[in-house]
């Protein structure tokens, strides 16, 4: 069994990390830009990825061969977020990206991959008090739940809000600009 | 500027690809790692930290290293880190944009070339990011990319709090890039 999940954990990781770099998504200049509202492309490539993932979920889900499991909401969600927000401002670039960089010979990434592993091992130590704090009590994450409809009448609309703001930044925001 | 986007996917077909990725995985953890959710990213740099927590004996009963140290997800994610870092080297082999790079080009041009000021943001930027991966149970990955898909209400508030904050940072450290209708 070790061997096939070794192996399964590469080969996802080839591909993703493969897709990554070649779309450009690994480009400091590119997440800055995003975050600096002057270049869309991560933006547009995450929402096609969310929601064809969200309609190829969903639509396995309503044929019994999949089940969606929601995170569930809790004060983690959004301090955890914010904390993780502020340092993908501070670095230029999210986990994932940052492992792909490293295959790109971006050496200061090497350093990102510890210091990332170093800020779990202290939010494990610090585990107690965050718990206390920020993890006690949660709300069920399934918005279908919360809103008591079918959830096509959310996937839909979500669906076309997402594409909308594709749309939109694609007419609005060249890609090639240089912003820096 | 090593900035070349001739060379770049369309964003749709990464887009796509990446889902139906997602999609796949999602079976596969199903099968091999009795797990009910697509791949993410930090079990893997959780696996780092908890393996080297559960070298201390009064951490062993801490249940973020217990978790880390001994799930088949974490250990498989571990590998799925290797897989990226490998997947990114064949990718900028194969497109001609492998570029050793100490300091990101655009940091130095507003931030200036030393190293020691760039290596403490990045070493602080990514204790955070660590730290914020999590405790919101997950990062832009699991979070978004799965999670947005899932419309799971705990990734949309993460989402977005990575977003606002995100946007808040990078206008403090590029504030003149950042303001304004400036175009160039």
């Amino acid at each position: 069994m070790t061997i096939i999940n070794i192996l399964f954990g590469l080969a996802v990781g080839f591909l993703f990390g493969y897709i990554l770099t070649r779309t450009g998504i690994t480009k400091y200049p590119r997440v800055m830009g995003m975050l600096l509202l002057k270049d869309f492309k991560i933006l547009k490539f995450m929402l096609t990825a969310v929601t064809s993932s969200m309609i190829l979920f969903y639509l396995l889900g309503d044929l019994g061969l999949l089940k969606v499991v929601p995170k569930n909401l809790d004060w983690g969600k959004l301090v955890g977020g914010l904390i993780f927000g502020t340092g993908m401002g501070i670095l230029g670039y999210c986990p994932g990206t940052m492992a792909a960089r490293i295959g790109e010979g971006k050496k200061e990434a090497i350093l990102a991959l510890f210091g990332m592993a170093l800020g779990i091992f202290i939010y494990a130590l610090m585990i107690k008090p965050v718990k206390a704090a920020f993890l006690s009590s949660e709300i069920n994450g399934d918005i279908f739940i919360q809103l008591g409809v079918n959830r096509w009448i959310v996937i839909i609309p979500a669906a076309i809000l997402f594409s909308a703001i594709i749309y939109f930044v694609n007419k609005k925001f060249s890609d090639d600009k240089k912003n820096f | 500027m090593n900035f070349d986007n001739s060379k770049e996917w369309h964003w749709f077909k990464g887009g796509i690809l990446v889902s139906l990725l997602s999609v796949a995985t999602y079976f596969v953890f199903a099968a091999i790692a009795e797990r009910n959710y697509p791949f993410g990213i930090t079990a893997g740099f959780g696996f780092i930290a908890g393996k080297f927590g559960s070298l201390f004996e009064g951490l062993n009963e801490n249940p973020v290293i217990k978790r880390f140290s001994e799930k088949p997800d974490a250990f498989i994610e571990f590998f799925l880190l290797i897989g990226l870092v490998i997947g990114g080297y064949a990718a900028s082999k194969l497109s001609n944009t492998f570029s050793p790079e100490t300091i990101p080009v655009v940091w130095e041009k507003y931030h200036g070339k030393s190293l020691v000021k760039r290596y403490a943001f990045v070493l602080v930027g990514s204790i955070l990011l660590g730290f914020g991966a999590a405790l919101s149970g997950g990062c832009t990955t699991g979070n978004i990319l799965q999670g947005w898909a899932h419309l799971s209400l705990g990734s949309i508030v993460a989402g977005v709090s990575f977003f606002a904050a995100g946007i808040i940072t990078a206008r403090i450290l590029y504030p003149k890039t950042g303001g304004g209708n400036d175009n160039n």
